[in-house]
């Protein structure tokens, strides 16, 4: 079966791409916590937090309509979440955005900022995971001194969420392919939890079949890789250009704009 | 000189008693190349894993020369390469290189030594610029060979396949059959499908549950129509 993979433009090259996997981490958690951390009200500056990504993303010549295919993907628990507040937050409060000034009740601004937030920092994700190979993000996960096992399992969640989707979606077209009519909430909700039964089985032989596989190859519990990235002077400059940029926000623009 | 495989009256039973091997005798040349053939159910792949020591049973097994004990398996699995049934549970690692790499790497190789092992493996199996590539991005005949890529970096001097012509077209079959039969190893490959095993084998063993029914030069036993048939299996390009 065919899958849409979230890291499939990490095989393109572009500047962004050739850059050291762990300068490109470090600054995108960097990136994070600080959106993260803007108050509640900065919805306005969130545009200007926007610009990172953004230029990361043309740079990487990844296709804005991709990224924000996937930002649609992972949105609708958040979306629930943001939208949830206008309906317990009434009281109203004065705002400015660019050159306007109004009230608006206190629940859509926190609407507004968590969804603006929520879009930049995943925006910021999908650049990393879209211009890095996931391979080198996990060997530079592992020098940056991530726990190995963390790290590992990292690696098999990437290589087996596929696999477990195609079985999932076998069990599925079995099931349809019997379903001739509904058989009520009870019964329906017996068959889907025989049939999340029967996946984790079919997930606990593969595991077993794996770890067949690995010993095979003399896998012993310790886990080993040939790393070719290094750190350059082009990572260096990646890190300055990006490190000025996030603190000029943080310090100059951000007062002048909360 | 050692025997590449010598079983001498080996047994094995599942956990729930039920006996999954009886009394096996089997003596494997030095480049001989052996095809386990038999019903589903049989006892092939099983046979398989206790050759390489991932399941205990009783009696001896003995690797070119080692036997397989718990304090050797370390040893063992640099001589006997294992290819399983799945090529999914063969490629775990993010990308085609790692999975080729791991096994080398387990043995101690030094990185240039790595690299050198893996793309000797990928341009054996013909996926020579491939290795960037994730196991999920393969084509179901690709899957095999990296499978069987994974195994030829690591120069065993056995190699064990279960049903490595599973679900291939045939073309992909074709290419297998042609990448196998120019492998210097001994090559032990459990399979249902005769037409393979003809095109493949020097010599076919013929599991029946659990025991050894039959077992002698391939072409004498998979065009032995009366035996085949009485087992449940088919001689090669017909129905039985």
């Amino acid at each position: 079966m065919h899958h849409a993979h979230i890291d499939k433009f990490a095989y393109q090259d572009s500047p962004i791409h050739r850059l050291d996997s762990r300068v490109k981490f470090i600054v995108v958690m960097v990136f994070t916590f600080l959106v993260i951390s803007l108050p509640v009200d900065s919805f306005g500056i969130l545009f200007c937090y926007a610009v990172w990504p953004f230029a990361i993303l043309v740079i990487g010549r990844i296709p804005l309509k991709f990224a924000f295919k996937q930002v649609l993907i992972v949105s609708p628990f958040i979306l629930f979440l943001a939208l949830s507040y206008p309906f317990y937050e009434r009281g109203l409060v004065r705002t400015e955005f660019g050159p306007w000034n109004f009230e608006i009740s206190l629940g859509w601004v926190k609407c507004f900022t968590i969804s603006g937030k929520f879009t930049v920092t995943v925006l910021a994700l999908i650049a990393l995971v879209s211009t890095t190979k996931f391979s080198n993000l996990l060997s530079g996960l592992g020098r940056l001194g991530f726990p190995k096992l963390l790290v590992m399992q990292l690696g098999f969640l990437y290589r087996y969420i596929f696999v477990l989707i195609d079985k999932a979606q076998h069990i599925l077209m079995a099931r349809s392919s019997r379903r001739m009519r509904s058989l009520g909430v009870k019964r329906e909700v017996k068959v889907a939890a025989s049939m999340a039964g029967s996946l984790l089985i079919r997930s606990i032989d593969s595991a077993e079949k794996i770890n067949i596989a690995m010993q095979a190859r003399g896998f012993s519990g310790t886990w080993k890789s040939v790393n070719e990235q290094k750190f350059r002077r082009g990572d260096l400059l990646f890190a300055l250009v990006c490190g000025a940029f996030i603190m000029a926000l943080h310090f100059i623009v951000r007062p002048f704009l909360i | 000189m050692s025997k590449a495989i010598e079983i001498r009256n080996y047994c094995y039973k599942y956990s729930d008693s039920t006996v999954a091997l009886k009394d096996i005798n089997l003596s494997v040349e030095h480049g001989e190349r052996v095809v386990l053939i038999g019903a589903n159910g049989a006892g092939k792949s099983t046979l398989l894993l206790a050759m390489g020591g991932f399941v205990k049973g009783e009696g001896e097994i003995i690797i070119d020369g080692v036997e397989l004990k718990r304090k050797n398996l370390k040893k063992i699995r640099t001589v006997i390469g294992s290819c399983l049934e799945n090529p999914d549970d063969q490629l775990f690692m993010p990308t085609l290189f790692d999975d080729i790499a791991f096994g080398p790497m387990n043995m101690g190789c030094d990185a240039d030594e790595v690299k050198k092992r893996v793309e000797q493996a990928l341009a054996t199996v013909g996926l020579g610029s491939m290795g960037h590539k994730a196991g999920h991005h393969l084509s179901a005949g690709q899957k095999r060979a990296a499978a069987l890529a994974t195994i030829l970096s690591m120069s065993p001097s056995v190699i064990t396949l279960d049903e490595p012509d599973g679900s291939l077209d045939p073309r992909n079959r074709n290419n297998i059959t042609a990448l196998l039969k120019g492998l210097e190893q001994t090559l032990i490959i459990a399979t249902c499908n005769m037409n393979f095993a003809a095109a493949i084998a020097d010599r076919a063993v013929l599991i029946d549950d659990g025991c050894i029914a039959a077992d002698g030069v391939a072409e004498e036993i998979l065009y032995d129509r009366e035996l085949m048939v009485g087992y449940g299996l088919e001689v090669p390009g017909g129905s039985g």
